[in-house]
């Protein structure tokens, strides 16, 4: 599905008001009648130092001219390039500057909501899809840390070890499916479902309570951290 | 004061000499036996704290939430239950408005748990920035070899202030994943001087990224936490604006730098090479009141 059509899928002729450029998605949209605020990656693209300040910068601008605008943030991203010079310039402050953007959006009243529609993986997931109120994912997205192929590289544990554990531990398993299972999706969605429909409803019931863990602990893929949690919160408060 | 060089002391070491005498309570400590359950599967041997030490302590009299990881359990790499430790921990600090110091020394996610660590992480920022809703002071220290990378480097940076010493470095993609993407004639991961002035403490402080530069010693660590307790750094309009800002002009001034002595260069430093070798303090004092 090129861009224009997955753009097309959630915003119909709306999506024209979303500049592309390097791949980077930031613009004003309609989804059924409701005005919200786009920002994105597309393409796979990685995000670097200058990526993250464009998403932050349009985030700024519509907090200061459309207070309380919905934000949706559309995720395609292999995640942060290894660069020399991006990590000389401080590449992590920049991500932390982007999630601060939206912190202070969230805080002015706009809701936050995420659809990982493409590749969604590490970092380029963590500096700002992971940050929404709500996160959902298509089932033909890519989420999650990274293919159990990477892992084996870096970990030195076999593929096929990776590959058999994964079938009994969906954290080891990549994609939007799995990553429901930890809580970390709140719902998968078909391509070929309404997706305005999705998106509204999304937009409609997101709540800034961050409820992951409980939901991982729900659907049985992350037993422990809801659990350990608790159990720090409890034990601290004696 | 401690005078123990802070990268040379493990995490509960650590603690032992950043807080007050004996005014460490952990949480959930070792005999609880809270347990990675992916990494006996894998083979690998687990931890009873899941390379995380957190409890009560306080500093200087004033009590704070404590963390620090252990970098010599699979790197300081967070699973789930060290990070579920870490979620609960700076929720702790937001619901009873208490300051949180995290002592950070770690390489991100814990690679064998998967996308488990990664959402765990998401969340701890998350409670960070609660924390910062309510006003509640958070630090993360960062003055080990491995640094503060990853999520980690990306989390280390969302809270209010961040202490280094030289010997700290923050980032995302660490040296060695760099040098294989790129090319040893690119980055060379065996150059430690280079890598630690690309993501070291002397480099972050003097762009802004670290807004307190320590020497080695625990005891320096301890004053630079001492002298932040009860800030907040702004989270409103103007400063993100400004941030906005000095972000942009950097890449403008050093996007097509090769070599971090143009950032020291640019920062008003002449003589590069006694620069480096200059203690915290002494190059503090070098330093032009101006940043770059």
């Amino acid at each position: 599905m090129s861009t224009d059509e997955l753009f097309a899928k959630f915003f119909g002729d709306s999506a024209s008001r979303i500049e592309v450029v390097d791949n980077i998605a930031t613009g004003y949209a309609s989804v059924g009648g409701q005005e919200v605020c786009v920002i994105g990656t597309v393409d796979g693209t990685f995000i670097n130092n200058a990526a993250a300040l464009r998403l932050a910068r349009h985030v700024m601008e519509c907090t200061k001219s459309k207070p309380g605008l919905p934000i949706v943030m559309l995720v395609d991203s292999a995640g942060q390039e290894p660069n020399r010079t991006a990590e000389m310039l401080g590449l992590a402050a920049y991500f932390a500057h982007l999630l601060s953007c939206l912190e202070f959006a969230r805080r002015s009243g706009h809701k936050l909501v995420t659809v990982a529609t493409g590749k969604a993986i590490g970092g380029a997931f963590i500096c700002y899809g992971m940050f929404a109120d709500a996160i959902y994912a298509l089932d033909t997205a890519s989420v999650g840390l990274m293919p159990v192929e990477a892992m084996s590289a870096v970990t030195k544990i076999p593929v096929a070890t990776l590959q058999e554990l994964s079938t009994r531990m969906p954290a080891l398993e990549f994609g939007a499916a799995p990553f429901a299972l930890l809580g970390g999706v709140k719902e998968v969605w078909p391509t070929t479902a309404d997706l305005v429909q999705k998106l509204s409803d999304a937009i409609r019931t997101a709540s800034s309570e961050d409820d992951r863990a409980a939901t991982g602990k729900e659907r049985g893929g992350r037993l422990l951290a809801f659990d350990v949690q608790q159990r720090v919160l409890a034990e601290s408060s004696r | 004061m401690s005078r123990e060089p802070y990268h040379e002391l493990k995490a509960r070491q650590r603690i032992a000499a950043i807080a007050d005498t004996d005014s460490f309570r952990e949480i959930l400590p070792p005999p609880e036996r809270l347990m990675s359950t992916y990494l006996p599967q894998l083979g690998i041997p687990v931890s009873f704290d899941d390379g995380l030490a957190i409890g009560h302590a306080t500093i200087g009299g004033t009590p704070v939430y404590l963390a620090a990881q252990v970098g010599q359990f699979v790197g300081g790499s967070v699973g789930e239950v060290h990070s579920a430790k870490l979620v609960g921990l700076v929720k702790s600090a937001a619901r009873d408005r208490i300051p949180c110091v995290l002592l950070v020394e770690s390489g991100g996610v814990r690679l064998h748990e998967g996308s488990s660590g990664e959402i765990g992480i998401a969340e701890a920022i998350r409670a960070v920035f609660a924390c910062r809703e309510a006003g509640v002071t958070t630090i993360a220290v960062i003055g080990s070899d491995i640094g503060a990378y990853g999520g980690m480097g990306i989390l280390s940076s969302c809270c209010d202030f961040r202490v280094m010493t030289e010997h700290g470095r923050i980032g995302i993609s660490g040296p060695i994943v760099i040098e294989k993407w790129m090319g040893k004639n690119v980055y060379d991961s065996s150059d430690r001087g280079l890598v630690w002035k690309i993501s070291g403490g002397k480099t972050r402080f003097i762009l802004g990224d670290a807004e307190v530069l320590v020497d080695e010693s625990a005891g320096a660590v301890r004053d630079g936490i001492l002298s932040l307790l009860g800030k907040s750094a702004p989270l409103d309009a103007a400063a993100l604006s400004a941030r906005q800002t000095a972000l942009e002009q950097r890449v403008e001034k050093f996007g097509t730098a090769t070599h971090p002595d143009e950032i020291w260069a640019a920062a008003g430093i002449t003589d590069v090479a006694i620069a480096t070798l200059d203690t915290a303090e002494d190059f503090k004092a070098t330093l032009p009141k101006t940043a770059p």
